[in-house]
C-alpha cells in the first residue's frame, strides 16, 4: 500500500509528465493562456490517463506480450505481438478521447466550447501515449498502472494551471517581442522545472 | 496552407522555384518548432546528447516523408470521416517500422531512446503536415514538404543537443572535445543536463530566431 | 460505389487495415533474429565488460569470446544448481531474465553465475561474474559483478541504468566509477557479509575508502544509495554459494 502511494506522489512531483520528461507540451502550450480552460484540460487529461494505461496493461498482458495469448491455447506460448503494441495503444486512446469528447459535450457544453479543438488532440497528447509506454518499460502492476495514470494526471494539471495562473498575470508584463508567446513560456517553464527538481531530494 | 495545387505547365521542373519554398520555407520563416509551435514534445527528452538527437531527427524525417507520400497518393481515395484514424494508422505503421528497425541494428541508440521513438506517434508536426498539406496536394510536392519540415525540426534539436551537451558534458557527439583542445576541468554546467536546461535554451534559441525574422506571436 | 457511403468507408478500412497489419508483421518476422543478436550481444557483452577489456571487438568477435571463456549456471538461494527450467528445458545462464526474476521473491528466484575461465581451459577459472539489478533514483540499474577465484575480492565491474541524470547518477555506467570497485572485498576476515558500499560525496579521505569502501559520486547520493542496496541484497542472495564454492570446485555443487 505505502509503495503506491509512493509512486502516486512521485508520478504528481518527481517524474512529473511536462517538468521531467517534456511530454503533453503542445496543448500544454496553447491551451495555458486562461486558467479555466487550463483546469478543464487538466481533467480531461487526468480522466482519460486513468482508464487507458489500465486499459493498454490489459492489452498487454492477455494479447501483445510474449506467451500473452497462452489463455486461448498453449501453442500460442511463442507468439510475440508486441511490435502491434503502439497501433493498439493509439488506437485504445482514440476512442477513449472520442468518448470523453462525447460527455463533455451533452454534460458541460461550456467547456465543450472553450476547449475546441484541444478535446480531440487530447487523442495525440504525447502525455497520453507516453504514461502507456512508461507503463510498458517499467512493468507496473494492474493496479500501479491505475496509480500512475491518475498520479501523472494530477501531475500535468498542476502543471497546466501553475503556468496559465502566471500567463494570466504576465499579460501585463513588458515581454520583448522576440519572447512573446512561446519563448516567455519555455523559459517559465524552465524556472517552475526547477522549482520542481526541489521535490528530487524526497526520500520515499 | 492547404491548396489543391492549380492547374500548371505539366513539365514543372522537380525543383521548381514554387517547391523550393516548400523544402527552404520550414528551415526558418516556416520552422515547424519556432514558430508553428509542433513538434515540441518528444524533441526536447533526447536533446541531452546530439547522438540520439540526430538518430531521432532521421527517424522523424523518415516518418515524415514517407507518411506523407503514403496519404499523399491516397488523398482521392481516403474517406473523409475516417480519415484521422487512416492517418494516425499510418504514422502509427511507420514508426512500428523505424522502431524495429533501430532495435536490430543500433540496439544502443534504442535502449538511450526509449520511449521517444514510440512517441514520435503524437508528435504533431507529423499529422500537422498530413492535414495541413498531404491531404491537398501531390506526392512530390508533400515528399519535398515533408523533407523541408523535417529538415526544419531536425536542425533546431540539434542546435539545442548542441548547447546542452557542450555546456552540460564537456562533449560533441561523445568526444570530450575540451579535453581534447587542452582545457581541462572545463566547468559543466549540470542545469544543462536537466529537462530545465533545454527549456532555456529552446526559449532563448527562439527568442534569436524570432527577433531575427521579425515574427511576433500574436 | 459511393465515396463517402458506408460500404465504401468499411471496404476501405478493411484494406487498410490488411496493408498495414501484413506490413507490420512481415517487418517482425524479418527483423527478429537480428533483433534477438542485438539484444545477445548487449547482454554478453556487459557480462565481459565487467571482468576484462573488450576495446576493438565488433559483434561477432565479441561472441566468439563469449563462447570461448564463459560458462553459464544457475544456482538458486541457497547455492544449489539448478538444471531445468519451469518448462522442463535446460536452463541457460544468459537468457534468464534478472529484471523479470527480480519482481519475485528473492527465495524464488534463479541466479545465474557466468564462470569466466581462459580461452578454451574451462578449468583454468579466472573469475565468477554475478549479475545485479535494483533501483535507482529515476529508474532501475543493474549491472555485473566480476570476482576473483577467491570469491571475495572483486576483479571489475559494469553497471547501467535506464534513465539516470546525465553527469550525475549516469555516471555509474562510467569507467571512472566502475574501476574503483577494482580489489575491493565483499566479506570481512570472519566471513562476515559487508559488501562493498559507496560513500556519500566525492573525494573523501583515503582513510574512510578501505577494502569495504569505495568514494562517491558528488551530487547522486540517491543514485548511490540505491547502488548500495542492489550490491548488498545481490550479494547477500549470493552469499550461500559464494561461500560453498569458494570451498571446492562449483561442479561439484
Amino acid at each position: 500500500m505505502i509503495d503506491l502511494i509512493n509512486l502516486g506522489v512521485k508520478s504528481i512531483f518527481i517524474d512529473n509528465m511536462i517538468f521531467a520528461y517534456f511530454l503533453g507540451m503542445c496543448s500544454f502550450l496553447a491551451v495555458s493562456k486562461k486558467v479555466n480552460t487550463a483546469i478543464g484540460l487538466g481533467l480531461a487529461v487526468t480522466f482519460v490517463l486513468t482508464i487507458t494505461v489500465p486499459v493498454d496493461w490489459l492489452l498487454l498482458q492477455y494479447v501483445l506480450k510474449e506467451g500473452a495469448l497462452t489463455w486461448i491455447s498453449p501453442e500460442f506460448a511463442n507468439i510475440d505481438l508486441s511490435y502491434l503494441s503502439f497501433i493498439m495503444f493509439i488506437a485504445v486512446i482514440a476512442a477513449m478521447v472520442q468518448l470523453v469528447e462525447m460527455t463533455v459535450e451533452k454534460f458541460f457544453p461550456a467547456l465543450y466550447g472553450s476547449l475546441g479543438i484541444f478535446l480531440p488532440l487530447i487523442a495525440v497528447n504525447c502525455a497520453i501515449l507516453g504514461a502507456s509506454l512508461f507503463m510498458a518499460q517499467r512493468d507496473y502492476t494492474f493496479t500501479e498502472g491505475i496509480v500512475y495514470g491518475f498520479g501523472s494526471g494530477l501531475g500535468f494539471l498542476l502543471a497546466i494551471v501553475a503556468l496559465a495562473a502566471i500567463r494570466e498575470k504576465m499579460k501585463y508584463s513588458n515581454v520583448p517581442d522576440g519572447l512573446k508567446g512561446l519563448g516567455i513560456t519555455m523559459l517559465l517553464t524552465g524556472l517552475m522545472g526547477i522549482a520542481f527538481m526541489s521535490f528530487m531530494g524526497i526520500s520515499l | 496552407m492547404s491548396t489543391e495545387t492549380l492547374e500548371r505547365n505539366k513539365h514543372e521542373s522537380l525543383f521548381s522555384k514554387r517547391r523550393k519554398k516548400f523544402l527552404v520555407d520550414p528551415l526558418n520563416d516556416q520552422n515547424p518548432i519556432t514558430v508553428q509551435v509542433l513538434g515540441i514534445c518528444s524533441a526536447l527528452a533526447v536533446t541531452t546528447q546530439m547522438k540520439p538527437s540526430l538518430t531521432m531527427a532521421i527517424s522523424v524525417i523518415v516518418v515524415m516523408v514517407f507518411s506523407n507520400l503514403a496519404i499523399s497518393a491516397l488523398r482521392k481515395l481516403i474517406p473523409t470521416r475516417v480519415r484521422i484514424i487512416v492517418q494516425l494508422a499510418v504514422i502509427a505503421t511507420l514508426v512500428t517500422l523505424v522502431s524495429e528497425v533501430l532495435k536490430a541494428y543500433q540496439y544502443d541508440m534504442y535502449k538511450q531512446l526509449s520511449v521517444f521513438v514510440g512517441l514520435i506517434i503524437t508528435n504533431c508536426i507529423v499529422m500537422g503536415r498530413l492535414e495541413a498539406f498531404a491531404l491537398g496536394n501531390k506526392p512530390w510536392d508533400s515528399i519535398l514538404d515533408a523533407l523541408g519540415n523535417g529538415m526544419g525540426y531536425g536542425w533546431i534539436i540539434l542546435s539545442v543537443a548542441f548547447f546542452r551537451e557542450i555546456l552540460g558534458s564537456g562533449k560533441l557527439f561523445g568526444y570530450a572535445i575540451f579535453d581534447a583542445v587542452g582545457i581541462h576541468n572545463f566547468p559543466t554546467n549540470g542545469l544543462m543536463v536537466t529537462p530545465v536546461g533545454a527549456f532555456f535554451v529552446l526559449g532563448l534559441l527562439i527568442w534569436v530566431l524570432r527577433t531575427r525574422s521579425g515574427y511576433v506571436e500574436r | 460505389m459511393q465515396q463517402q457511403s458506408n460500404t465504401y468507408i468499411i471496404v476501405f478500412s478493411a484494406i487498410t487495415t490488411i496493408v498495414l497489419g501484413g506490413m507490420l508483421a512481415m517487418a517482425n518476422q524479418l527483423l527478429k533474429p537480428r533483433q534477438q543478436k542485438s539484444i545477445e550481444l548487449d547482454t554478453k557483452r556487459q557480462i565481459l565488460n565487467a571482468v576484462t577489456d573488450l576495446k576493438g571487438k565488433k559483434g561477432k568477435e565479441i561472441l566468439d569470446f563469449y563462447n570461448q571463456t564463459i560458462d553459464g549456471i544457475v544456482i538458486d538461494i541457497n547455492g544449489k544448481k539448478i538444471e531445468d527450467g519451469d518448462n522442463g528445458e535446460p536452463i541457460k545462464a544468459d537468457k534468464v531474465n534478472v529484471a523479470g526474476n527480480y519482481k519475485k521473491p528473492p527465495e524464488e528466484r534463479v541466479y545465474p553465475v557466468f564462470v569466466y575461465h581462459k580461452p578454451g581451459d574451462a578449468d583454468a577459472v579466472e573469475s565468477y561474474i554475478i549479475p545485479v539489478y535494483g533501483n535507482g533514483l529515476w529508474g532501475n540499474i543493474w549491472g555485473f559483478v566480476a570476482l576473483d577465484t577467491d570469491l571475495n575480492t572483486v576483479k571489475g565491474a559494469s553497471f547501467d541504468h535506464e534513465s539516470e541524470t546525465p553527469g550525475l547518477g549516469a555516471r555509474i555506467s562510467s569507467e571512472e566509477i566502475e574501476s574503483r570497485f577494482k580489489g575491493k572485498k565483499v566479506f570481512d576476515e570472519s566471513g562476515q557479509l559487508k559488501s562493498v558500499v559507496m560513500l556519500k560525496g566525492e573525494r573523501n579521505p583515503e582513510s574512510m575508502i578501505d577494502e569495504h569502501h569505495v568514494d562517491g559520486m558528488s551530487g547522486a547520493t540517491l543514485t548511490s544509495v540505491g547502488l548500495n542496496n542492489m550490491l548488498q541484497n545481490y550479494f547477500k542472495y549470493y552469499s550461500a554459494f559464494l561461500k560453498k564454492a569458494s570451498k571446492k570446485n562449483v561442479a561439484a555443487l
